[in-house]
Protein backbone atom coordinates (compact mmCIF):
# COMPACT_ATOMS: atom_id res chain seq x y z
CA UNK A 1 0.00 0.00 0.00
CA UNK A 2 2.34 2.75 1.13
CA UNK A 3 5.96 3.04 0.21
CA UNK A 4 8.52 3.20 2.96
CA UNK A 5 11.02 5.54 1.38
CA UNK A 6 12.51 7.28 4.36
CA UNK A 7 15.30 5.33 5.99
CA UNK A 8 15.21 7.37 9.19
CA UNK A 9 11.71 6.51 10.27
CA UNK A 10 8.77 4.28 9.67
CA UNK A 11 6.55 7.29 9.22
CA UNK A 12 3.94 6.32 6.68
CA UNK A 13 4.20 8.58 3.69
CA UNK A 14 0.97 10.46 3.42
CA UNK A 15 -0.03 13.48 1.46
CA UNK A 16 -0.09 16.54 3.69
CA UNK A 17 -3.37 17.09 5.51
CA UNK A 18 -5.55 19.69 3.84
CA UNK A 19 -5.34 23.12 5.44
CA UNK A 20 -9.11 23.04 5.99
CA UNK A 21 -8.78 19.95 8.16
CA UNK A 22 -5.99 21.48 10.25
CA UNK A 23 -7.76 24.81 10.76
CA UNK A 24 -11.12 23.11 11.31
CA UNK A 25 -9.71 20.80 13.97
CA UNK A 26 -8.14 23.72 15.81
CA UNK A 27 -11.47 25.54 15.67
CA UNK A 28 -13.21 22.46 17.06
CA UNK A 29 -10.65 22.16 19.86
CA UNK A 30 -11.05 25.85 20.68
CA UNK A 31 -14.85 25.52 20.81
CA UNK A 32 -14.57 22.58 23.18
CA UNK A 33 -12.20 24.56 25.38
CA UNK A 34 -14.51 27.59 25.36
CA UNK A 35 -17.52 25.67 26.67
CA UNK A 36 -18.64 27.06 30.03
CA UNK A 37 -16.70 24.55 32.14
CA UNK A 38 -16.87 25.07 35.86
CA UNK A 39 -16.31 23.33 39.16
CA UNK A 40 -14.68 19.91 39.10
CA UNK A 41 -15.27 19.54 35.34
CA UNK A 42 -12.94 22.49 34.81
CA UNK A 43 -10.20 20.74 36.76
CA UNK A 44 -10.66 17.41 35.03
CA UNK A 45 -11.23 18.46 31.44
CA UNK A 46 -8.35 17.77 29.06
CA UNK A 47 -6.97 20.67 27.05
CA UNK A 48 -8.51 19.95 23.65
CA UNK A 49 -6.57 22.65 21.81
CA UNK A 50 -3.30 21.24 23.11
CA UNK A 51 -4.27 17.73 22.04
CA UNK A 52 -5.05 18.86 18.50
CA UNK A 53 -1.81 20.83 18.51
CA UNK A 54 0.20 17.78 19.56
CA UNK A 55 -1.52 15.69 16.92
CA UNK A 56 -0.58 18.06 14.12
CA UNK A 57 2.89 18.70 15.52
CA UNK A 58 3.36 14.95 15.16
CA UNK A 59 1.68 14.36 11.83
CA UNK A 60 2.23 17.70 10.08
CA UNK A 61 5.56 18.63 11.59
CA UNK A 62 6.53 20.71 8.57
CA UNK A 63 3.58 23.03 8.84
CA UNK A 64 2.47 23.02 12.48
CA UNK A 65 5.17 23.85 14.95
CA UNK A 66 6.02 25.94 17.96
CA UNK A 67 4.80 29.18 16.37
CA UNK A 68 1.29 27.73 16.28
CA UNK A 69 1.67 26.69 19.89
CA UNK A 70 2.67 30.19 20.89
CA UNK A 71 -0.23 31.92 19.12
CA UNK A 72 -2.85 29.38 20.27
CA UNK A 73 -1.46 29.64 23.79
CA UNK A 74 -1.93 33.40 23.81
CA UNK A 75 -5.50 32.97 22.58
CA UNK A 76 -6.23 30.50 25.38
CA UNK A 77 -4.65 32.85 27.91
CA UNK A 78 -7.08 35.59 26.96
CA UNK A 79 -10.04 33.23 26.71
CA UNK A 80 -9.44 31.84 30.19
CA UNK A 81 -8.41 35.27 31.51
CA UNK A 82 -5.19 34.01 33.01
CA UNK A 83 -1.67 35.37 33.05
CA UNK A 84 -0.74 36.20 29.44
CA UNK A 85 1.96 33.87 28.15
CA UNK A 86 1.17 31.04 30.54
CA UNK A 87 -0.51 28.71 28.06
CA UNK A 88 1.86 29.96 25.35
CA UNK A 89 4.87 28.66 27.28
CA UNK A 90 3.14 25.37 28.11
CA UNK A 91 2.06 24.80 24.49
CA UNK A 92 5.46 25.66 23.03
CA UNK A 93 7.09 23.26 25.48
CA UNK A 94 4.58 20.52 24.59
CA UNK A 95 5.22 20.98 20.86
CA UNK A 96 8.96 20.80 21.49
CA UNK A 97 8.60 17.53 23.40
CA UNK A 98 6.41 16.18 20.60
CA UNK A 99 9.04 17.12 18.05
CA UNK A 100 11.66 15.31 20.10
CA UNK A 101 9.75 12.03 20.29
CA UNK A 102 7.66 12.10 17.12
CA UNK A 103 9.86 9.70 15.16
CA UNK A 104 9.62 7.23 18.02
CA UNK A 105 5.85 7.74 18.26
CA UNK A 106 5.37 6.56 14.70
CA UNK A 107 6.89 3.20 15.62
CA UNK A 108 4.39 2.65 18.40
CA UNK A 109 0.80 1.52 18.50
CA UNK A 110 -1.85 4.12 19.19
CA UNK A 111 -2.25 2.94 22.78
CA UNK A 112 1.47 3.26 23.41
CA UNK A 113 1.37 6.68 21.79
CA UNK A 114 -1.38 7.66 24.23
CA UNK A 115 0.99 7.04 27.15
CA UNK A 116 3.54 9.41 25.65
CA UNK A 117 0.86 12.00 24.93
CA UNK A 118 -0.36 11.75 28.51
CA UNK A 119 3.14 12.53 29.74
CA UNK A 120 3.45 15.51 27.42
CA UNK A 121 0.05 16.81 28.58
CA UNK A 122 1.15 16.35 32.18
CA UNK A 123 4.33 18.36 31.57
CA UNK A 124 2.32 21.16 29.95
CA UNK A 125 -0.06 21.20 32.88
CA UNK A 126 2.84 21.13 35.29
CA UNK A 127 4.16 24.29 33.64
CA UNK A 128 0.75 25.94 34.12
CA UNK A 129 0.51 24.91 37.75
CA UNK A 130 4.05 26.02 38.58
CA UNK A 131 3.52 29.40 36.92
CA UNK A 132 0.31 29.93 38.89
CA UNK A 133 1.88 28.90 42.16
CA UNK A 134 4.81 31.21 41.46
CA UNK A 135 2.49 34.22 41.28
CA UNK A 136 1.05 33.26 44.66
CA UNK A 137 -2.13 31.39 43.80
CA UNK A 138 -3.45 28.38 45.66
CA UNK A 139 -3.29 24.83 44.34
CA UNK A 140 -6.85 24.05 43.28
CA UNK A 141 -6.77 20.34 44.04
CA UNK A 142 -5.44 17.01 42.91
CA UNK A 143 -8.33 16.46 40.51
CA UNK A 144 -6.08 18.39 38.11
CA UNK A 145 -3.97 15.25 37.78
CA UNK A 146 -6.88 13.52 36.06
CA UNK A 147 -6.79 15.92 33.13
CA UNK A 148 -3.70 14.46 31.36
CA UNK A 149 -5.03 10.97 32.07
CA UNK A 150 -8.30 11.80 30.34
CA UNK A 151 -6.34 13.45 27.55
CA UNK A 152 -4.36 10.26 27.03
CA UNK A 153 -7.59 8.26 27.04
CA UNK A 154 -8.96 10.54 24.34
CA UNK A 155 -5.91 10.10 22.12
CA UNK A 156 -7.03 6.90 20.33
CA UNK A 157 -10.46 8.37 19.43
CA UNK A 158 -8.79 11.59 18.28
CA UNK A 159 -6.38 9.62 16.18
CA UNK A 160 -9.22 7.59 14.70
CA UNK A 161 -11.26 10.70 13.84
CA UNK A 162 -8.31 12.57 12.42
CA UNK A 163 -7.25 9.89 9.99
CA UNK A 164 -10.71 9.44 8.52
CA UNK A 165 -10.67 12.16 5.86
CA UNK A 166 -7.07 11.48 5.07
CA UNK A 167 -7.75 7.82 4.46
CA UNK A 168 -10.14 8.82 1.76
CA UNK A 169 -7.59 11.14 0.31
CA UNK A 170 -5.03 8.37 0.11
CA UNK A 171 -7.42 6.32 -1.96
CA UNK A 172 -7.59 9.14 -4.46
CA UNK A 173 -3.80 9.20 -4.65
CA UNK A 174 -3.63 5.44 -5.26
CA UNK A 175 -6.17 5.75 -8.01
CA UNK A 176 -4.15 8.41 -9.67
CA UNK A 177 -0.93 6.46 -9.51
CA UNK B 1 5.86 16.32 -5.01
CA UNK B 2 7.28 19.78 -4.51
CA UNK B 3 6.10 19.69 -0.91
CA UNK B 4 8.60 17.04 -0.05
CA UNK B 5 11.52 18.55 -1.91
CA UNK B 6 11.06 22.05 -0.63
CA UNK B 7 11.90 21.24 2.96
CA UNK B 8 14.46 18.57 2.25
CA UNK B 9 17.47 20.54 3.39
CA UNK B 10 16.31 23.93 4.57
CA UNK B 11 14.64 23.44 7.90
CA UNK B 12 15.32 26.72 9.65
CA UNK B 13 16.46 26.95 13.24
CA UNK B 14 16.62 23.72 15.24
CA UNK B 15 13.67 22.82 17.51
CA UNK B 16 15.84 23.52 20.55
CA UNK B 17 16.69 27.00 19.28
CA UNK B 18 13.03 27.64 18.59
CA UNK B 19 11.83 26.47 21.97
CA UNK B 20 14.40 28.65 23.72
CA UNK B 21 13.32 31.64 21.62
CA UNK B 22 9.59 31.11 22.29
CA UNK B 23 10.17 30.43 25.98
CA UNK B 24 12.02 33.72 26.33
CA UNK B 25 9.25 35.56 24.46
CA UNK B 26 6.57 33.88 26.61
CA UNK B 27 8.33 34.81 29.81
CA UNK B 28 8.72 38.36 28.50
CA UNK B 29 4.99 38.50 27.81
CA UNK B 30 4.25 37.16 31.29
CA UNK B 31 6.42 39.79 32.92
CA UNK B 32 4.87 42.53 30.79
CA UNK B 33 1.41 41.32 31.77
CA UNK B 34 1.98 40.57 35.44
CA UNK B 35 4.33 43.36 36.47
CA UNK B 36 3.40 46.20 34.17
CA UNK B 37 -0.13 45.32 32.99
CA UNK B 38 1.14 46.43 29.59
CA UNK B 39 -0.82 44.15 27.32
CA UNK B 40 -4.38 45.21 28.05
CA UNK B 41 -4.97 46.19 24.45
CA UNK B 42 -4.08 42.71 23.28
CA UNK B 43 -6.47 41.19 25.80
CA UNK B 44 -9.32 43.43 24.71
CA UNK B 45 -8.74 42.75 20.99
CA UNK B 46 -8.67 38.98 21.36
CA UNK B 47 -11.50 38.88 23.89
CA UNK B 48 -13.68 40.98 21.59
CA UNK B 49 -13.26 38.24 18.99
CA UNK B 50 -13.77 35.37 21.42
CA UNK B 51 -16.62 36.59 23.61
CA UNK B 52 -19.42 36.29 20.99
CA UNK B 53 -18.41 32.64 20.53
CA UNK B 54 -18.43 32.11 24.29
CA UNK B 55 -21.84 33.71 24.58
CA UNK B 56 -23.14 31.42 21.87
CA UNK B 57 -21.64 28.39 23.62
CA UNK B 58 -23.11 29.38 26.97
CA UNK B 59 -26.53 29.85 25.38
CA UNK B 60 -27.75 26.23 25.51
CA UNK B 61 -27.16 26.12 29.26
CA UNK B 62 -28.99 29.40 29.79
CA UNK B 63 -31.81 28.30 27.52
CA UNK B 64 -32.25 25.04 29.39
CA UNK B 65 -32.39 26.93 32.67
CA UNK B 66 -34.99 29.26 31.20
CA UNK B 67 -37.05 26.29 30.02
CA UNK B 68 -36.71 24.67 33.44
CA UNK B 69 -37.93 27.90 35.01
CA UNK B 70 -40.87 27.98 32.65
CA UNK B 71 -41.96 24.53 33.72
CA UNK B 72 -41.41 25.17 37.42
CA UNK B 73 -44.39 23.98 39.36
CA UNK B 74 -47.30 26.36 39.86
CA UNK B 75 -47.37 25.47 43.54
CA UNK B 76 -43.70 26.35 43.93
CA UNK B 77 -44.18 29.70 42.20
CA UNK B 78 -47.15 30.62 44.36
CA UNK B 79 -45.20 29.66 47.46
CA UNK B 80 -42.21 31.70 46.33
CA UNK B 81 -44.43 34.64 45.50
CA UNK B 82 -45.96 34.56 48.95
CA UNK B 83 -42.58 34.48 50.71
CA UNK B 84 -41.31 37.30 48.55
CA UNK B 85 -44.36 39.43 49.31
CA UNK B 86 -43.96 38.85 53.04
CA UNK B 87 -40.31 39.75 52.73
CA UNK B 88 -41.23 42.87 50.78
CA UNK B 89 -43.61 43.99 53.50
CA UNK B 90 -41.01 43.47 56.16
CA UNK B 91 -38.38 45.25 54.11
CA UNK B 92 -40.67 48.20 53.34
CA UNK B 93 -40.61 49.33 56.95
CA UNK B 94 -36.91 48.76 57.25
CA UNK B 95 -36.37 50.64 54.02
CA UNK B 96 -38.29 53.67 55.22
CA UNK B 97 -36.24 53.73 58.39
CA UNK B 98 -33.05 53.24 56.44
CA UNK B 99 -33.90 56.12 54.13
CA UNK B 100 -34.49 58.38 57.06
CA UNK B 101 -31.32 57.28 58.81
CA UNK B 102 -29.39 57.71 55.59
CA UNK B 103 -30.50 61.29 55.09
CA UNK B 104 -29.84 62.03 58.74
CA UNK B 105 -26.42 60.46 58.45
CA UNK B 106 -25.72 62.39 55.28
CA UNK B 107 -26.52 65.66 57.00
CA UNK B 108 -24.34 64.79 59.96
CA UNK B 109 -21.48 63.77 57.70
CA UNK B 110 -21.91 66.96 55.70
CA UNK B 111 -21.66 68.94 58.92
CA UNK B 112 -18.30 67.29 59.51
CA UNK B 113 -17.29 67.96 55.93
CA UNK B 114 -17.20 64.31 54.94
CA UNK B 115 -18.44 62.78 51.76
CA UNK B 116 -21.11 60.20 51.27
CA UNK B 117 -20.16 56.60 51.84
CA UNK B 118 -23.45 55.07 50.82
CA UNK B 119 -24.56 54.28 47.33
CA UNK B 120 -27.64 52.82 45.80
CA UNK B 121 -27.41 53.44 42.08
CA UNK B 122 -26.58 50.41 40.06
CA UNK B 123 -27.72 48.04 37.39
CA UNK B 124 -28.77 44.44 37.40
CA UNK B 125 -26.58 41.95 35.58
CA UNK B 126 -26.84 38.25 35.03
CA UNK B 127 -24.07 35.78 35.79
CA UNK B 128 -23.16 34.09 32.51
CA UNK B 129 -20.68 31.52 33.79
CA UNK B 130 -17.67 30.96 35.99
CA UNK B 131 -14.34 32.06 34.59
CA UNK B 132 -12.47 29.04 33.25
CA UNK B 133 -9.48 29.47 35.49
CA UNK B 134 -9.22 26.89 38.26
CA UNK B 135 -6.63 29.02 40.04
CA UNK B 136 -8.83 32.07 40.45
CA UNK B 137 -12.29 32.75 41.81
CA UNK B 138 -13.99 34.84 39.19
CA UNK B 139 -17.33 34.97 37.42
CA UNK B 140 -18.43 36.52 34.14
CA UNK B 141 -21.48 38.80 33.99
CA UNK B 142 -23.39 39.93 30.93
CA UNK B 143 -22.73 43.65 31.25
CA UNK B 144 -19.69 45.39 29.83
CA UNK B 145 -18.27 48.77 28.93
CA UNK B 146 -21.24 49.21 26.57
CA UNK B 147 -23.48 49.35 29.63
CA UNK B 148 -21.22 51.67 31.56
CA UNK B 149 -19.50 49.08 33.71
CA UNK B 150 -15.98 50.00 34.74
CA UNK B 151 -13.27 48.17 36.62
CA UNK B 152 -13.40 48.59 40.36
CA UNK B 153 -17.20 48.68 40.74
CA UNK B 154 -18.67 46.73 43.61
CA UNK B 155 -21.02 43.81 42.88
CA UNK B 156 -23.66 42.50 45.28
CA UNK B 157 -26.37 39.88 45.21
CA UNK B 158 -29.51 39.56 47.30
CA UNK B 159 -27.55 38.72 50.42
CA UNK B 160 -24.42 40.85 50.27
CA UNK B 161 -21.12 41.63 48.58
CA UNK B 162 -20.15 39.24 45.78
CA UNK B 163 -16.98 40.96 44.69
CA UNK B 164 -15.59 43.61 42.45
CA UNK B 165 -15.39 44.13 38.68
CA UNK B 166 -11.78 43.55 37.66
CA UNK B 167 -11.83 43.37 33.88
CA UNK B 168 -14.32 44.83 31.45
CA UNK B 169 -15.04 43.67 27.94
CA UNK B 170 -17.46 45.20 25.50
CA UNK B 171 -20.47 43.08 26.47
CA UNK B 172 -19.21 41.10 29.46
CA UNK B 173 -17.18 41.80 32.57
CA UNK B 174 -15.16 39.71 34.92
CA UNK B 175 -15.99 39.90 38.61
CA UNK B 176 -13.42 38.77 41.15
CA UNK B 177 -15.16 37.22 44.12
CA UNK B 178 -14.39 38.24 47.68
CA UNK B 179 -13.15 34.69 48.27
CA UNK B 180 -10.33 35.11 45.72
CA UNK B 181 -6.99 34.65 47.43
CA UNK B 182 -5.60 37.92 48.79
CA UNK B 183 -8.63 39.92 47.67
CA UNK B 184 -9.54 42.12 50.59
CA UNK B 185 -12.63 44.08 51.57
CA UNK B 186 -12.54 46.71 54.30
CA UNK B 187 -15.21 45.74 56.80
CA UNK B 188 -16.43 46.59 60.24
CA UNK B 189 -18.22 44.62 62.90
CA UNK B 190 -21.84 45.74 63.05
CA UNK B 191 -22.08 45.17 66.79
CA UNK B 192 -19.30 47.55 67.81
CA UNK B 193 -17.90 49.21 64.73
CA UNK B 194 -14.54 47.45 64.95
CA UNK B 195 -12.67 47.99 61.68
CA UNK B 196 -11.08 45.03 59.94
CA UNK B 197 -10.22 43.48 56.60
CA UNK B 198 -11.96 40.45 55.12
CA UNK B 199 -9.41 38.67 52.97
CA UNK B 200 -10.22 35.85 50.57
CA UNK B 201 -8.65 32.49 51.31
CA UNK B 202 -8.85 31.12 47.77
CA UNK B 203 -11.50 28.60 48.76
CA UNK B 204 -15.23 28.68 48.41
CA UNK B 205 -17.07 29.97 51.43
CA UNK B 206 -14.10 31.13 53.46
CA UNK B 207 -12.80 34.57 54.34
CA UNK B 208 -10.04 35.37 56.78
CA UNK B 209 -9.92 38.38 59.06
CA UNK B 210 -6.25 39.08 59.72
CA UNK B 211 -4.48 41.55 62.01
CA UNK B 212 -7.09 41.58 64.77
CA UNK B 213 -5.34 41.84 68.16
CA UNK B 214 -6.05 39.11 70.68
CA UNK B 215 -7.85 41.52 72.96
CA UNK B 216 -10.25 42.82 70.34
CA UNK B 217 -13.95 42.31 70.87
CA UNK B 218 -15.00 39.99 68.08
CA UNK B 219 -17.15 36.90 68.51
CA UNK B 220 -18.50 34.01 66.53
CA UNK B 221 -21.70 35.16 64.85
CA UNK B 222 -20.63 38.77 64.43
CA UNK B 223 -21.83 40.33 61.21
CA UNK B 224 -19.22 42.04 59.05
CA UNK B 225 -20.37 44.85 56.74
CA UNK B 226 -18.39 47.05 54.40
CA UNK B 227 -17.00 50.08 56.13
CA UNK B 228 -16.79 52.14 52.96
CA UNK B 229 -13.43 53.62 53.79
CA UNK B 230 -11.74 52.34 50.65
CA UNK B 231 -13.97 54.23 48.24
CA UNK B 232 -14.64 51.03 46.27
CA UNK B 233 -17.31 49.27 48.28
CA UNK B 234 -20.20 51.42 49.46
CA UNK B 235 -20.65 51.31 53.21
CA UNK B 236 -23.11 49.07 55.00
CA UNK B 237 -23.23 46.07 52.67
CA UNK B 238 -23.21 42.68 54.34
CA UNK B 239 -20.00 40.74 53.66
CA UNK B 240 -19.65 37.80 56.00
CA UNK B 241 -20.48 36.24 59.35
CA UNK B 242 -17.67 35.32 61.71
CA UNK B 243 -17.62 31.55 62.04
CA UNK B 244 -14.53 30.85 64.12
CA UNK B 245 -12.34 32.87 66.44
CA UNK B 246 -9.14 31.28 67.64
CA UNK B 247 -7.27 33.38 70.18
CA UNK B 248 -4.04 31.56 70.77
CA UNK B 249 -1.85 33.49 73.24
CA UNK B 250 1.24 32.29 71.36
CA UNK B 251 0.30 34.40 68.33
CA UNK B 252 0.14 38.15 68.16
CA UNK B 253 -3.14 38.17 66.27
CA UNK B 254 -6.34 36.22 66.56
CA UNK B 255 -7.13 33.70 63.83
CA UNK B 256 -10.58 34.61 62.60
CA UNK B 257 -12.53 32.87 59.87
CA UNK B 258 -15.74 34.20 58.37
CA UNK B 259 -18.31 32.80 55.97
CA UNK B 260 -19.38 35.15 53.16
CA UNK B 261 -23.11 35.81 53.06
CA UNK B 262 -23.25 36.18 49.28
CA UNK B 263 -22.85 33.13 47.16
CA UNK B 264 -22.25 33.49 43.46
CA UNK B 265 -23.04 29.85 42.87
CA UNK B 266 -26.63 30.10 44.08
CA UNK B 267 -27.68 33.44 42.58
CA UNK B 268 -28.01 34.12 38.88
CA UNK B 269 -28.46 37.87 39.10
CA UNK B 270 -26.30 40.49 40.72
CA UNK B 271 -26.27 44.25 41.05
CA UNK B 272 -23.32 46.29 39.88
CA UNK B 273 -22.93 49.71 41.44
CA UNK B 274 -22.41 52.45 38.91
CA UNK B 275 -21.24 55.25 41.13
CA UNK B 276 -17.64 55.81 40.26
CA UNK B 277 -16.26 57.60 43.24
CA UNK B 278 -17.97 57.24 46.56
CA UNK B 279 -15.94 59.69 48.47
CA UNK B 280 -12.62 61.42 48.33
CA UNK B 281 -9.63 59.95 50.01
CA UNK B 282 -8.34 62.11 52.82
CA UNK B 283 -5.87 64.52 51.33
CA UNK B 284 -2.78 65.80 53.07
CA UNK B 285 -2.89 69.51 53.75
CA UNK B 286 -0.90 70.85 50.85
CA UNK B 287 -0.37 74.60 50.82
CA UNK B 288 -2.56 76.04 48.11
CA UNK B 289 0.16 78.54 47.16
CA UNK B 290 2.13 75.77 45.52
CA UNK B 291 -0.57 75.53 42.89
CA UNK B 292 -1.46 79.03 41.79
CA UNK B 293 -3.32 77.94 38.68
CA UNK B 294 -5.58 75.79 40.81
CA UNK B 295 -5.68 73.15 38.10
CA UNK B 296 -4.79 70.11 40.11
CA UNK B 297 -6.60 69.00 43.20
CA UNK B 298 -10.02 70.05 44.29
CA UNK B 299 -10.39 72.55 47.09
CA UNK B 300 -10.62 70.79 50.43
CA UNK B 301 -14.16 70.00 51.40
CA UNK B 302 -15.31 72.05 54.28
CA UNK B 303 -18.77 72.93 55.43
CA UNK B 304 -22.12 71.53 54.55
CA UNK B 305 -22.11 72.76 50.95
CA UNK B 306 -19.19 70.62 49.86
CA UNK B 307 -20.62 67.18 49.09
CA UNK B 308 -22.48 67.27 45.80
CA UNK B 309 -25.92 65.83 45.63
CA UNK B 310 -25.35 62.21 44.93
CA UNK B 311 -28.79 60.82 45.13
Amino acid sequence: MHMDLSPASREPMRPPAPAKLVIGSFAAGLLLNLLPWSGWALLVKPDFVLMVLIYWAMHESRNVGQGWGFVLGLIMDVADSVLLGQHALAYVGAVYLTQLVRLRLFQLSVLEQALHIGLILAVAQGVNVLLNLSVGRDFPGFLLALSPVLGAALWPPLHFIAIQPRLRQRDVVTLMR
Amino acid sequence: MSVYQENFFTRGPSPLARVVFFAIVSIGVMIADHRFQALGWMRSVVSAMISPIETALAWPGQASRAVGLYFAGQHQLVEENRTLKTELLELAAARAQADQLKSENRQLLALRGEGDRFADQGQIAEIVRDARNPFARKIIIDRGSRHGIAAGRAVIDGAGVVGQVTAVGLMTSEVTLTTEKDHSVPVMVVRNGLRALAVGAGREGTLEVPFIPLGADIQVGDMLVTSGIDGTYPAGLAVATVSAVDKNPADSFARIVAVPVASASSHRRVKVFTQAELHDYPRPDVPEAADPGGKSGKPPRRGPAAPEARK
